[in-house]
């Protein structure tokens, strides 16, 4: 049972990785097609538009929250690619912990520079 | 070679991503849902580290900005986009039918025989036209200088 709720939550995290890198994908590189429509992406990769967006609260969430999306999302999935493929299970324990040992790492590295930029 | 374990004497590996016997194109673009999920999460990796080691100074930011506007990772982005346009919509496939809507109603096993996939398979054709169509408009935006 435990399984079907952390299969759940990675459909449930896929729509909401869609929607927010649909964002940031957008964003970052429709540009051209944005600012004909009258919305002024300010050359995306820019230092002066990257600082802009780190000090914008809205900007500096939805970023941490597709960090969490993505991250989910992500090593679930490959959990269960590398669960396919062995099947020890001392060899399976061990992916599960590295794999949750490296996201609460890169979660913690990902939220802690755009924090340090918001409040700086 | 090493005896396979009696349950598992069917088991393929990572060679049945490449080819499981003879199967219908639902299998394949399994395989392309998995080869794009890995591509994305190896972009993912990199992409993490770039933006936030060199976030804290300008001069660090703008060299890096300057390397990645190389016509090379240019293109590379640009397939980390078609990646993410399939894998977004196929897993919207998925999710609908994973979770047993769209699959047609039940039927005996009479031949010629009918799997309740092909019913939908309009939709999946639907989802790789649309892929195929946010790919192009994203394709123009990278060419005029994006």
């Amino acid at each position: 049972m435990k399984n079907a709720y952390l299969w759940l939550a990675q459909l449930v995290t896929g729509i909401l990785v869609a929607v927010t890198l649909g964002i940031h994908m957008v964003w970052m590189h429709l540009d051209n097609i944005l600012s004909a429509l009258g919305i002024d992406a300010n050359e995306p990769t820019s230092w002066s538009s990257m600082i802009q967006r780190s000090r914008d609260i809205v900007w500096a969430t939805l970023y941490i929250a597709l960090l969490a999306f993505v991250l989910y999302h992500a090593l679930y999935g490959l959990r269960n690619i590398l669960f396919e493929l062995v099947q020890s299970r001392g060899i399976r324990r061990a992916v599960t912990w590295g794999i949750l040992a490296f996201g609460i790492l890169a979660f913690a590295w990902g939220t802690y520079v755009p924090v340090i930029l918001l409040i700086k | 070679m090493r005896e396979p374990h009696p349950k598992r004497k069917n088991y393929l590996g990572i060679m049945g991503w490449i080819w499981g016997g003879n199967y219908r194109i639902e299998r394949y673009l399994y395989t392309l849902h998995r080869v794009t999920g890995l591509g994305i999460l190896l972009f993912f990796l990199v992409h993490l580290c770039v933006t936030t080691f060199f976030r804290m100074q300008q001069q660090s930011w703008e060299a890096a900005m300057e390397i990645l506007h190389n016509p090379w990772f240019k293109l590379g982005e640009y397939l980390v986009v078609l990646a993410f346009a399939y894998h977004s919509l196929n897993g919207l496939r998925l999710i609908i039918q994973e979770l047993g809507f769209g699959m047609g109603k039940p039927a005996p096993p009479i031949y010629p025989y009918r799997d309740s996939l092909r019913k939908s398979r309009r939709w999946s054709m639907a989802l790789v036209g649309t892929a195929a169509l946010i790919a192009l408009v994203f394709l123009y935006d990278f060419l005029v200088g994006g």
